[in-house]
């Protein structure tokens, strides 16, 4: 029997009994659907979190201690040269919180003080004016930069003209020469972003020296794990920790080490639903049995027929094989778009449930290896399910089946 | 009851076209040549021998009728003979090709590119059209799809159905319409032979009597022929009768000297 033979006896086989189909493949669809919907999703998360963080920031070490010794400017420049192998970039960040003034308005600002490269390494763009420079930084001048929202909800309609003006915080004035990029998430509209050299905010505004994080950046991304644990070590011997302490107050972060654990709750997720789908796809496939075997009962004259005519028994086999893979491959494919579109419906609600920053939307992601693999999951199920009916109907007595009533 | 032996008929008379379809050996060679054959089913309720050692030759481009009563054993002589029963003994030979000796797949084969069965009911899929349901036996051989169609459209042509039904849904038919679309279906792989389990027993005198010329048409056309009837009237169509009583085959002669024999008792089982 010719392949194009079989297809339309499946075909016109299959639309004899549209609604039977259609509701025996249900089971198949619902439990394709939830894993699609689950990958899609999870794909969609972990690709907006690595984008969020940007690429360069796979090489981005951050460094957090709360202990009683303090981390200062000459820790840096030690770590610099001891980890110089390791490090291209080590900047330092000092956070405070305070009222920040316009001629027009007042608002509650976040205050960074850092270095000029830590844009960069941010992987935050300047839209307006320019960065303070190093030398600024070395002088410890009274010049910031704004976020892009922060500086519309200071100036409102004179956002645009933001570089130039002057800031009060505090007793002090502040010149405004740039704007960078919106980030982080929906802060509302009364609050603002104030970036500035690190010097100027210890000299002028915390009264402090100490470094709050320390951001470095990996010469490569080959060994982050290796450096992040250098770093540690480092950090463990410059500060005098015994082990008790390092486990508390010092943190020594890498992406790559959130994305691993991201990982590691993703896939016991994914374990969850994969039994979840692994149940409702065997009940799907008993379904399909069941009405393969229907199947067969109610066409055992035209199986005789069929056999009479000259149907070996691999012809009947096959036919009523590709009924059953014909059922779960429909049922996968439909699994997949409705997963698929799903997945866009319960990305809004993941957006909030997980609090995720950037504002940004998680997009679902489906790869081309997802949906072979599931197509071919669904093959299996219908080869599992439609085999022992099949060779029902292959072994029927072709003399009987005629005279079956 | 003698176990019925039937002696080679000669080839049949007049106006046949003996040897139109080339035989694979002589022209002399009958196309069905069944010697002592015996089927014997086993059941629950014991052994019933179907078939006593029947014998019988048909020959290329013949008509032959075999009539019985109920339960004599026509249809399981019919199954033999197409190949989908085989005997519990003696020897089949179709177109000199012993049949006891192939596999499933090979018997197949046999049925898909060798025989042409017509059944009583019929047996069309109604949810396929006319044409599909003639091309049914040729999407178990190797004949290419551009020529299917051009197999089918001619045979339905010579059981003369008019093209326009060629489309329609096969349940959308009468019965008589049915009967000879499944006789197209029959001829459409150029068989050997046509094999007619009770053809007519559907269908009223009027239509029976437009399917039974249809047959005898195809004779004309050079087609061997065994249909299989209880109705008397019906084996007038065709060129020779053979009869059927407890399983054992009889030529007319020996048939009318049984039914002397049992005091005119006719066509009752015995
Ligand atoms: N599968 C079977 N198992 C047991 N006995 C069978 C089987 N098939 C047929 N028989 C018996 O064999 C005998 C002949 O059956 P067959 O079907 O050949 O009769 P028939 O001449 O075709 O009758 P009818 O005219 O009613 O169709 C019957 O007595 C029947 O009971
Ligand atoms: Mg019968």
């Amino acid at each position: 029997m010719k392949a194009s033979d079989l297809v339309y006896e499946t075909v016109s086989a299959l639309r004899a009994n549209r609604v039977r189909s259609l509701l025996t493949i249900l089971g198949v669809v619902i439990g394709i659907s939830a894993v699609i919907a689950m990958t899609a999703l999870i794909g969609g998360i972990k690709m907006s979190l690595v984008g969020e963080m940007g690429l360069s920031q796979a090489r981005l070490v951050t460094v957090n201690y709360w202990g009683e010794r303090k981390i200062y400017m000459n820790d840096l420049e030690a770590m610099a040269k001891d980890l110089s192998d390791d490090y291209e970039t080590i900047l330092p960040m000092a956070t405070t919180s305070t009222n920040v003034n316009s001629a027009t308005k007042g608002l509650q600002g976040s205050i960074y003080g850092t270095k000029p490269a830590y844009f960069e390494v941010m992987n935050l763009n300047i839209v307006q004016g320019q960065c303070f420079t190093e030398e600024d930084y070395e002088d410890g001048d009274q010049l910031v930069l704004l976020d892009e929202l922060g500086a519309k909800n200071l100036f409102g309609s004179e956002a645009a003209n933001a570089v130039g003006k002057t800031l009060r915080i505090g007793s002090s004035e502040y010149r405004i020469v740039g704007v960078v990029e919106k980030s982080g998430g929906d802060r509302g509209n009364e609050s603002v972003n104030v970036y500035m050299p690190f010097t100027t905010l210890s000299q002028r505004i915390t009264a402090s020296n100490s470094i709050e994080t320390v951001f470095a950046m990996a010469r490569s991304e080959e060994d982050m794990d290796g450096v992040a644990t250098r770093t540690k070590q480092w950090f463990i011997k410059r500060l005098s920790l015994t082990d008790e302490m390092a486990d508390n107050d010092l943190w020594v972060t890498t992406s790559k080490s959130i994305i691993d654990e991201l990982n590691t709750m993703m896939s016991s997720f994914q374990a969850l639903m994969t039994v979840v789908a692994s149940v409702s796809l065997v009940v799907g496939g008993i379904g399909i049995m069941n009405m393969m075997l229907t199947n067969v009962t109610e066409r055992i004259r035209e199986i005789g027929l069929r056999k009479a005519l000259g149907a070996r028994a691999r012809d009947i086999t096959r036919q009523f094989l590709l009924e059953s893979i014909f059922l779960t491959l429909s049922g996968g494919i439909i699994g997949i778009v409705v997963g698929y579109f799903g997945s866009y419906g319960i990305a809004g609600l993941v957006v909030n449930a997980l609090n995720m920053t950037s504002g940004s939307s998680v997009t679902p992601v489906l790869d081309l290896q997802t949906m072979l693999l599931v197509t071919g999951i669904c093959i299996a199920i219908g080869v599992v399910f439609g085999y022992y009916p099949a060779r029902q109907a292959a072994k029927l007595d072709p003399v009987e089946s005629l005279h079956y009533q | 009851m003698a176990i019925g032996y039937n002696r080679t008929t000669p080839a049949p008379t007049g106006g046949q076209v003996l040897g139109a379809h080339p035989a694979p050996s002589t022209s002399s060679t009958p196309v069905i040549d069944v010697r002592n054959v015996f089927r014997i089913y086993e059941s629950a309720a014991g052994y019933f021998t179907a078939l006593r050692g029947v014998s019988l030759q048909v020959m290329r481009g013949e008509f032959l009728c075999i009539m019985g009563p109920s339960g004599s054993g026509k249809s399981t002589l019919m199954n033999t003979l197409g190949c989908l029963d085989t005997p519990t003994s003696g020897t089949y030979l179709l177109e000199g090709l012993d049949v006891s000796t192939l596999s499933d797949d090979e018997l197949a084969e046999l049925r898909a590119t060798r025989l042409g069965f017509v059944f009583q009911s019929f047996n069309l899929l109604p949810r396929a059209t006319v044409l599909r349901n003639v091309m049914l036996p040729l999407t178990y051989t190797d004949i290419p799809k551009s020529e299917r169609t051009k197999r089918a459209v001619r045979a339905l042509t010579s059981v003369g159905l008019p093209p326009e039904y060629f489309d329609h849904y096969s349940n959308e038919l009468s019965g008589g319409q049915m009967q000879r679309v499944a006789i197209a279906r029959a001829l459409v792989n150029d068989p050997a032979v046509i094999l007619a389990d009770e053809p007519t027993g559907n269908l009223d005198s009027a239509t029976g009597e437009m399917v039974l010329k249809t047959f005898v048409r195809l004779r004309e056309a050079g087609k061997t022929i065994v249909l299989i009837t209880h109705d008397p009237e019906v084996c007038e169509w065709g060129d020779r009768t053979m009869h059927i009583r407890d399983g054992c085959l009889l030529s007319d002669e020996e048939e009318r000297a049984v039914v002397e024999a049992h005091g005119g008792t006719g066509r009752g089982r015995t």
